[in-house]
């Protein structure tokens, strides 16, 4: 029997591509819909990979690259943290740490009219959502969810921002609950607000609380649950 | 009558008012009497159509390799799609009619230009009640995309930084667009072209081929 690195989808999820892989071959598959997420392109009847990552599946059609980057791409309906750069007489100019400024329109928020329209000053940190994010053009960004409710997005008061990479933000909103976030939990209260775009928010009582809190969660993205518990425990007892 | 033509630039003095009448390229100045050149080419008198009163000559300046084409309110232009936003499309204009221009033009495509009604959506066969006008809501991502070459008509000579072009009419949109695999596609419906390689369907404002 032949022993051939054959191009079936199963040996390819899960480990890491690079790109030019052809990681599918629809040739070789049954008709049925497959949904191609980020990272992956079809040329023809092979799928191959853009950027380099990991490749991951879910059921029952879903192929998509994870990879960590500083920079991000916007997404339709992610919740990132953008700062307030300049302001115009239709919207607010965002920057989301992306390729091109994000939009936010004046009137992108609940109860929004136009006698009512917020004032931000450069420098302000907004919680926010992707509304549309078209290649080539500004991403069009919203303080409201989809049913046009405020829902804790807007402007971020006091506390402070640090910024991250994509995957470690992606962590910390996944569920259940990272093991950091957990740890820290336990014996710290504070608040906490992540962007996709790679930005966390922190916000405690006392100053301490948030550098720990900031630290703890920039030291964590290399390590594992279990080290990241053991990483936890070590500050919270220097401060102790 | 012809006189030798000579090279002249804008400014320079072609003759009096009193004597010639200012033709293409040329001006006269109100002040003085006096037809001086507007643009740079070289000069040519032409006689006077016999049945008109005025006996006098025309003067204009012509022939210079730059004097390409310009876009005038009315006339189709073929545009390339450069960027597309929120609510306008940019173009750069690169035919007007059949002439190809020779320096840059810009226009830009709005929101309520792209198309005339829904009506491209509804199939006519079936007689249903076509809304007005949703001309506001058109997605411009939905219409072009940067690349795209679209036929337009020009509306006005709109503001310092842009003629302003319209779709709206059934022959008027993309004539040609690349799919995101590469390939040119295929026009399948007014708001459709898919992609020969890939299969894949793209939303465009297509203008109609007319024979």
């Amino acid at each position: 029997m032949e022993n051939k690195q054959s191009s079936s989808p199963a040996s390819f999820v899960d480990s890491t591509v690079v790109p030019g892989d052809v990681v599918l071959d629809l040739s070789s598959m049954t008709s049925q819909t497959i949904k191609l997420g980020g990272g992956l392109r079809q040329d023809c009847d092979a799928i191959s990979a853009m950027k380099a990552g990991t490749l991951r599946f879910s059921k029952p059609n879903k192929y998509w690259i994870e990879s960590s980057q500083k920079r991000y791409v916007p997404c339709v309906e992610d919740t990132i943290l953008g700062i307030v750069v300049d302001s115009k007489a239709d919207n607010f100019l965002i920057d989301i740490k992306g390729p091109a400024m994000g939009f936010l329109p004046v009137l992108a928020f609940e109860g929004g009219t136009r006698r009512n329209i917020p004032k931000f000053e450069v420098g302000t940190l907004l919680y926010l959502r992707v509304v549309k994010a078209n290649f080539g053009m500004n991403p069009e960004l919203s303080c409201t969810d989809a049913s046009g409710k405020a829902a804790e997005f807007g402007p971020l008061k006091d506390g402070y921002m640090f910024e991250t990479s994509t995957g470690l933000s992606r962590k910390l909103l996944s569920s259940p609950t990272c093991p950091v976030l957990e740890a820290l939990g336990k014996k710290l209260s504070f608040e906490i607000a992540v962007g996709l775009n790679g930005r966390v928010w922190v916000n405690a009582a006392s100053p301490d609380t948030i550098v720990v809190v900031a630290n703890a969660i920039m030291n964590s993205e290399s390590l594992s649950g279990a080290q990241q518990i053991i990483m936890v425990d070590h500050l919270l007892k220097n401060i102790q | 009558m012809e006189e030798a033509d000579e090279m002249v630039t804008p400014g320079e003095v072609l003759g009096k008012a009193t004597d010639l009448k200012a033709g293409k390229g040329a001006y006269a100045a109100s002040h003085n009497n006096t037809i001086y050149a507007s643009l740079t080419g070289f000069r040519r008198i032409q006689a006077p159509p016999p049945a008109s009163n005025d006996k006098r000559p025309t003067v204009e300046v012509t022939g210079h390799k730059a004097h390409g084409p310009v876009p005038e309110p009315g006339s189709v232009v073929i545009a390339r799609v450069t960027k597309v936003m929120a609510r306008t499309a940019s173009a750069d204009i690169m035919c007007v009619g059949p002439k190809s221009v020779r320096e840059k033009f810009t226009g830009i495509i709005r929101q309520q230009d792209v198309r005339a009604t829904e009506i491209d959506k509804v199939d006519m066969h079936l007689q249903q009640d076509v809304r007005a006008t949703e001309i506001d809501k058109v997605d411009m991502h939905l219409s072009f995309r940067p690349g795209d070459i679209v036929r337009a008509v020009v509306l006005s000579l709109g503001d310092a930084r842009a003629y302003y072009l319209s779709t709206a009419k059934n022959e008027l949109g993309v004539v040609s667009a690349e799919s995101s695999a590469g390939a040119t596609m295929v026009p399948i419906s007014w708001t459709e072209m898919q992609c020969p390689l890939t299969g894949q369907i793209e939303l465009r404002k297509v203008a109609k081929v007319v024979n």
